[in-house]
């Protein structure tokens, strides 16, 4: 690990470009453009996965989440031609925002001791170049969880009968 | 490779990526803009799977994060075709109209 340090800085490149990406997704007030953001700060996690050698997981972030849940996200903005997010009168109630910071703070602060307590613990990993084979992660996938597999591929095929169900127009 | 990147840095961009998540889901009034920050949030935590499957050298972890993707991606479908009829019920996705089951 002598020299400069050019994956970790490569990593954090990255997962600075989701970071901001994310939060331009929260902050803006068009939703399409917050779709696009967020296609954006998938691409920068894709790239954070391939650094930690997790190349099947890149292709698929890049291909079902920005591919194909992004684009269904676009879809169904469009059809629902959904305009810049109106402010109504009773929207930001004193209470409410005071809450809901009050938990984000919470949450931030436990985090962050979290985070300095399993930063310290967790050695630093000793993944070879081996370990981004995807031919052991499909062995593995196909032997100890073909059972959740099914289920999942069971899953997917419900979700389509409700989707298609719950999309249908009602009436004659 | 994780080599050169330290865990602290993964777990960082996570935490960072799901308090964004959570702020989306609390402070917007969109429904789908609020469904958006869901899905940063399972990214988040599939960043930490990640991370963590590297560090300790299993796999059990990208299985994990497979598994979430998929679910994800169901969720979308049926979510969106809630948000298309209700839209057709109400003329809106703002949260703050939609109160059917609130009395």
């Amino acid at each position: 690990m002598a020299g400069f340090p050019v994956e970790r800085i490569a990593f954090d490149l990255a997962a600075a470009a989701a970071v901001l990406f994310a939060s331009v997704m929260v902050v803006h007030k068009h939703p399409v453009k917050s779709v696009l953001a967020l296609v954006v700060a998938f691409f920068g996690l894709a790239v954070c996965f391939v650094l930690l050698s997790a190349p099947f997981l890149a292709a698929i972030q890049v291909i079902v989440y920005a591919g194909a849940i992004l684009v269904l996200f676009l879809f169904v903005l469009m059809l629902l031609n959904v305009d810049v997010e109106a402010r109504l009168p009773g929207d930001r109630r004193p209470l409410h925002v005071f809450l809901s910071s009050g938990a984000l703070l919470l949450f931030a602060a436990a985090l962050l001791s979290l985070l300095r307590r399993e930063g310290a613990s967790v050695p630093a990993g000793r993944y070879g170049p081996a370990g981004a084979e995807i031919a052991p992660l499909a062995r593995l996938l196909f032997s100890d969880y073909l059972l959740p597999f099914e289920a999942l591929s069971v899953l997917l095929l419900a979700a389509l009968v409700g989707a298609f169900v719950l999309a249908r127009r009602e009436g004659p | 490779m994780i080599g050169g990147i330290p865990l602290g840095d993964v777990l960082l961009a996570s935490g960072a990526l799901f308090l964004i998540g959570i702020a989306g889901a609390l402070l917007r009034r969109n429904a789908i803009t609020i469904f958006l920050s869901i899905e940063v949030m399972m990214n988040a935590a599939n960043l930490a799977l990640v991370g963590y499957g590297a560090a300790l050298g299993t796999r059990e972890g990208q299985i994990v994060v497979f598994f979430v993707i998929a679910i994800a991606a169901a969720e979308a479908a049926v979510g969106l075709a809630i948000f298309v009829s209700l839209f057709r019920h109400t003329e809106s996705i703002n949260v703050n109209e939609i109160h059917l089951l609130k009395w």
